[in-house]
């Protein structure tokens, strides 16, 4: 695990953390782990990135280090001191904005100022200044909602700006911008950056767009997931202003997926197992199963494999996002991933091609190769005809999967279960059982508008699936 | 030439503007004259001489001065009610532990009837007061103020629960102080939501206008100028022309409290909108344009905003010192304890009451409860069975809305008790009696909530969604429970729940009736509660209001709840 040196001389650091870590309770009592042993620092004069799929604990770490949450283990420094309350040299350039609606765009920058206890002198010229520093002049008495999303940015950048901050924080802060707007905010944070004299001094910026990245920071941490750890920090000399395409630049961009899908999606070879025997459970990534098997679809359009980022790219997904999916595939065998390449299995080639109720067998296949779903299987087979409550289900995957959150991970195995027909949850009563088959339920329907015919007995409920169940 | 033509035109668009703003600003000083003179006026009232039973005048040039009274009470309780409600919604929402406590006490509150509070407001405020008038205007105004306060509290106590997380974030890194955030964050988000939760409030408070203001209590009669009394005055003597002009009255100050303060509000709330877009219309107010354009007004606003202060030393945000939380951390505590302490000592002299009273009363009460229970049912069945063809018809014809909204509006505002006396005519003439008459008079009190509610889910419905069904073509009842009565579920249960607390109010006075000074009473909670206030029978008083409390909240957590969830997880149309 890579940590950051603590050699620096102390006046550089403007802010450091010291061996962090998260946890969350969760409603059944466990807690969960979202950030562990993470060592950081932030310099005068640098731009630093924290880089990372989403549920990596990007925006957690800086919320901490701004003073927002109390770490649940080690230390936050500013400029060497233990931190205590909120980072007074610290502001925060909200993903969401954060616009106060009832306030115009001045009256948003003066109220941050007045709170900051600026005199009250000073803060009408400064919050003048900030909104001409991003280009809002005019805008002074306009409302947040008449703004479209690249302009309200530029009014939570101002707003951060007008106070002052050695350092300014930025949560993924051009996610809700459109894309041409973006850019320009990026090279005009960095303008403001640039200019040595002025603060900010350094900036701390949270996202998950790799070319952004590059584009802005000194420093790329990269994050990995469960739970969160730093996985490597990269320095990028690349020399400003950057050029996206650039060979350097594209290089760096490559680089950077390399490390991400080293540890995401690793080339480890499969453990061997007994026939029959099932592997360890494994997480269930929350990835919804129409949008998986429009991966499939996509990768059989390219003849069967794919780059990694260019599926995200070209899919305009978030890559956190595609690797989330590719996981989900790959689990159910549907994929495998040499290095960046996502390939079609045979499994995979057999259920493209396959018709829509054949492809629900082979799902179904898949799902009973899974821990998981072959216990409740089992559990079911037992007693055909009785339903199984939720939180049955829910301990089978406590059991399995201890560190997991259960309620994300029961909504994925639901709908997974779901697609291939396998379990149907009820949800009024909360309670799983085998799906009636298709036939009874053409009948009820029809029973609704004419009188049920009582030579045709409710079909019984063979449980579906490949095998045949054990007997009661 | 051309000099002299522009400097003409200046003056004579300055004389214009001037002359348009004169009339506009003479207007508005007569307004506060008049305000100050009626301000004036119910000083003088209050601190009179103590006048427990006050003659009323029915002429109809008494009302301006009666209704006048009564607005008095209504905006003073109001007062009170926010006042109650910002401190109460914040205890509940910032400290944890109290709020384990304060939100289920709000739910138990906002079930005891109205006279459940009457017979120990009234004789505490008389004493503490006994030379003026004062404890019993107090005490009318806090029995208005029942009526009005508790959808407030839990209106504001939601609104601070739900405001966004990024906003709070913003507040904490730009150095919020508790204050500033209270009125820069959180009292802005929870506007809206309490200015239409003031809207209902105060209808829900006149509705039991006539019996705060002229009650009985044991052997004495307490009356105090207003149109509550005036009303009950023209019933008990069956005066018909007073009682057409009461309403009238009563009508009028309605009306002009919705467009005097209740729009311009809604309006001026706009500006606290969360949401993005503005996709409906926007209200508008004449009376908040009226404003807007007086200069007087202006030149108030140029006195009160904040001149720019000479400098203060700038100074980095403190974070809040251990210490100062320590002593915010102890203040509620104590007032946590003093909360627990007082309902001890509530539930202490209750059960002391509780002994006193026989297993036959118990027993007779349980009796009562479930015929008002019965009447409640069948009133809230009665209402949406004709709301909710009509509603669905008015909602789903835009013009229609339009035309008819304003009325039911104000329908649902009017105290209904003050209408009685017209059904008991129709009662009488068709010889039934109070056991079932009662229905009628609930009904004329719930069935306004349901029409609104109704109408409104009506208008919410998408219009693609009833495209698809005219597409599909299903028509007459199919389209009837598939489509229509799916799409108003939720706001049909919205207005069953207000409809069934306000109903159970309702039988207070719909039970027990008083007219052309025939007093009619029919078997139930609600005739009880009546008599035992009428009588100061102190236990049978606290005993059935109680159960009538015991049987709201457990048919809310029974009944309603469960339908509200469903309602919002299965039907809700705007997910």
């Amino acid at each position: 695990m890579a940590t950051e040196t603590t050699t620096l001389p102390t006046d550089q650091k403007l802010i450091e953390a010291r061996n962090l870590s998260q946890e969350f309770s969760m409603p059944n009592g466990k807690t969960l782990k979202v950030l562990e042993g993470v060592n950081l620092c932030v310099q005068k004069r640098e731009v630093v990135a924290l880089l990372g799929p989403s549920g990596c604990g990007k925006s957690t770490l800086l919320r901490i280090l701004a003073g927002l949450i109390p770490p649940s283990k080690g230390e936050v420094l500013s400029h060497d001191q233990p931190l205590a309350g909120l980072n007074a040299g610290v502001s925060i350039v909200f993903q969401s904005f954060a616009l106060f609606p009832w306030m115009t765009v001045a009256e948003n920058i003066q109220t941050a100022l007045k709170s900051r206890g600026f005199p009250a002198g000073e803060i009408e010229e400064r919050a003048q200044k900030a909104i001409q520093m991003v280009g809002l002049a005019g805008f002074e008495e306009t409302y947040p909602r008449e703004l479209s999303g690249g302009m309200k940015q530029r009014v939570g950048i101002a707003r951060a700006l007008s106070v002052d901050p050695e350092i300014l924080f930025m949560d993924e802060p051009f996610s809700h911008v459109d894309a041409l707007t973006a850019e320009s905010l990026r090279a005009e944070v960095i303008d403001i950056w640039a200019a040595h004299d002025k603060n900010p001094s350094s900036v701390l910026l949270v996202s998950h767009d790799i070319p952004e990245v590059v584009y802005m920071a000194d420093r790329i941490v990269v994050l990995g997931t469960h739970p969160g750890h730093i996985l490597k920090i990269i320095e990028n000399k690349l020399p400003r202003p950057r050029d996206y395409r650039s060979p350097e630049f594209l290089k760096m961009v490559d680089q950077l997926h390399d490390v991400i899908t080293g540890h995401e999606i690793p080339d480890a070879p499969e453990p061997v197992l007994a026939p029959n025997e099932l592997a360890p459970a494994e997480a269930l990534p929350d990835a919804s199963p129409s949008i998986m098997v429009g991966v499939l679809e996509y990768l059989d359009a390219r003849e069967g494999r794919e780059d990694l980022f260019k599926i995200a790219a070209e899919t305009d997904k978030e890559f956190g996002e595609v690797i989330k999916l590719v996981k989900a595939l790959e689990l159910l065998d549907f994929v495998d991933t040499p290095k960046r390449q996502v390939v079609l299995t045979p499994d995979g080639q057999r259920f493209v091609k396959a018709t829509s109720q054949q492809r629900q067998v082979i799902w179904r296949e898949q799902l009973l190769k899974l821990r998981i779903f072959k216990q409740v299987y089992d559990i079911l087979a037992k007693h055909p005809r009785s339903k199984l409550d939720a939180e049955i289900v829910q301990e089978v995957i406590i059991f399995n999967l201890p560190s997991e959150n259960y309620e994300k991970t029961f909504e994925t195995f639901r709908q997974w279960a779901r697609f291939g027909n396998l379990f149907a949850y009820d949800e009024d009563t909360g309670k799983i059982g085998f799906p009636r088959k298709r036939a009874s339920r053409a009948n009820r329907a029809k029973a609704k508008d004419e009188p049920q015919d009582p030579t045709k007995p409710e079909a019984a409920e063979p449980p579906p699936g490949g095998s045949a169940p054990p007997a009661a | 030439m051309i000099q002299f033509k522009k400097i003409w035109g200046e003056a004579t668009s300055f004389l214009a503007r001037y002359q348009k703003i004169w009339w506009i600003d003479l207007a508005l000083i007569l307004g506060l004259i008049g305000l100050v003179f009626g301000v004036m006026t119910v000083a003088g009232e209050w601190t009179g001489a103590h006048r427990p039973s006050v003659d009323i005048d029915l002429s109809p040039w008494a009302l301006p001065k009666y209704a006048f009274f009564s607005l008095c009470r209504g905006l003073l309780a109001y007062g009170l009610s926010l006042a109650f409600t910002l401190a109460y919604g914040y205890w509940a929402a910032k400290d944890r532990m109290a709020e384990k406590v304060l939100i289920p006490m709000l739910d138990i509150l906002q079930s005891i009837p109205v006279l459940g509070f009457m017979p120990g407001l009234v004789l505490a405020l008389v004493t503490v007061f006994p030379h003026s008038n004062m404890g019993l205007e107090l005490a009318a105004v806090l029995m208005i103020f029942t009526g009005q306060v508790w959808n407030m509290t839990f209106s504001f106590y939601q609104s601070l629960k739900s405001v966004p997380q990024y906003l709070q974030e913003a507040a904490a890194v730009y150095g919020f102080t508790p204050l500033q955030k209270a009125l820069k964050l959180e009292i802005p988000f929870s506007a809206l939501g309490l200015i239409w939760n003031s809207m209902m409030s105060m209808a829900g408070g006149w509705f039991f206008l006539t019996v705060s203001e002229a009650f009985q209590l044991g052997n004495q009669d307490f009356r105090l100028p207003g149109l509550g009394s005036y009303m009950s005055v023209a019933a008990e003597k069956g005066d018909d022309a007073a009682r057409a002009w009461g309403v009238l009255a009563m009508v009028v100050m309605i009306v002009a409290l919705d467009q005097l303060l209740w729009r311009p509000l809604v309006v001026w709330g706009q500006k606290f909108r969360v949401e993005e877009g503005g996709g409906e219309e926007a209200p508008g107010s004449w009376f908040l344009d009226f404003l807007r354009r007086s200069e007087i007004v202006r030149l108030f606003q140029g006195l009160f905003k904040p001149k720019t202060v000479p400098a203060a030393p700038a100074e980095a945000p403190k974070p809040p010192s251990p210490a100062h939380q320590g002593l915010v951390k102890v203040f509620s505590l104590l007032c946590f304890i003093a909360l627990v302490a007082a309902m001890a000592f509530g539930g202490f002299k209750m059960v002391e009451l509780f002994l006193k009273v026989t297993p036959g009363q118990w027993w007779l009460i349980i009796e009562e409860a479930l015929a008002t229970l019965g009447r409640v049912l069948v009133t809230i069945g009665l209402a949406a069975l004709w709301t909710v063809p009509l509603g669905l018809k008015i909602g789903l014809s835009p013009r229609l809305a339009r035309l008819v909204q304003p009325f039911v509006q104000v329908a649902a505002s009017f105290p209904a008790p003050m209408l009685f006396s017209y059904v008991l005519i129709l009662m009488k003439w068709a010889g039934v009696s109070l056991n079932w008459g009662s229905v009628a008079l609930m009904l004329l009190g719930a069935q306004w909530y349901l029409l609104f509610n109704v109408v409104a889910g009506a208008m919410a419905i998408p219009s693609d969604l009833l495209e698809a069904s005219r597409m599909y073509g299903f028509t007459g009842w199919a389209r009837f429970t598939r489509v229509l009565l799916p799409g108003i579920f939720p706001y049909l249960i919205t207005g069953m729940v207000t409809a069934a607390g306000g109903t159970w109010n309702a039988s207070i006075v719909a039970e027990y009736v008083t007219d052309k000074g025939q007093t009619l009473t029919a078997f139930g909670l609600g005739s009880q509660i009546s008599q035992a206030a009428e009588g100061a029978d102190f236990p049978l008083l606290a005993a059935s209001v109680v159960v009538m409390s015991i049987l709201v909240v457990t048919f809310n957590r029974l009944v309603w709840k469960p339908l509200y969830r469903l309602a919002e997880e299965k039907y809700s149309l705007s997910k």
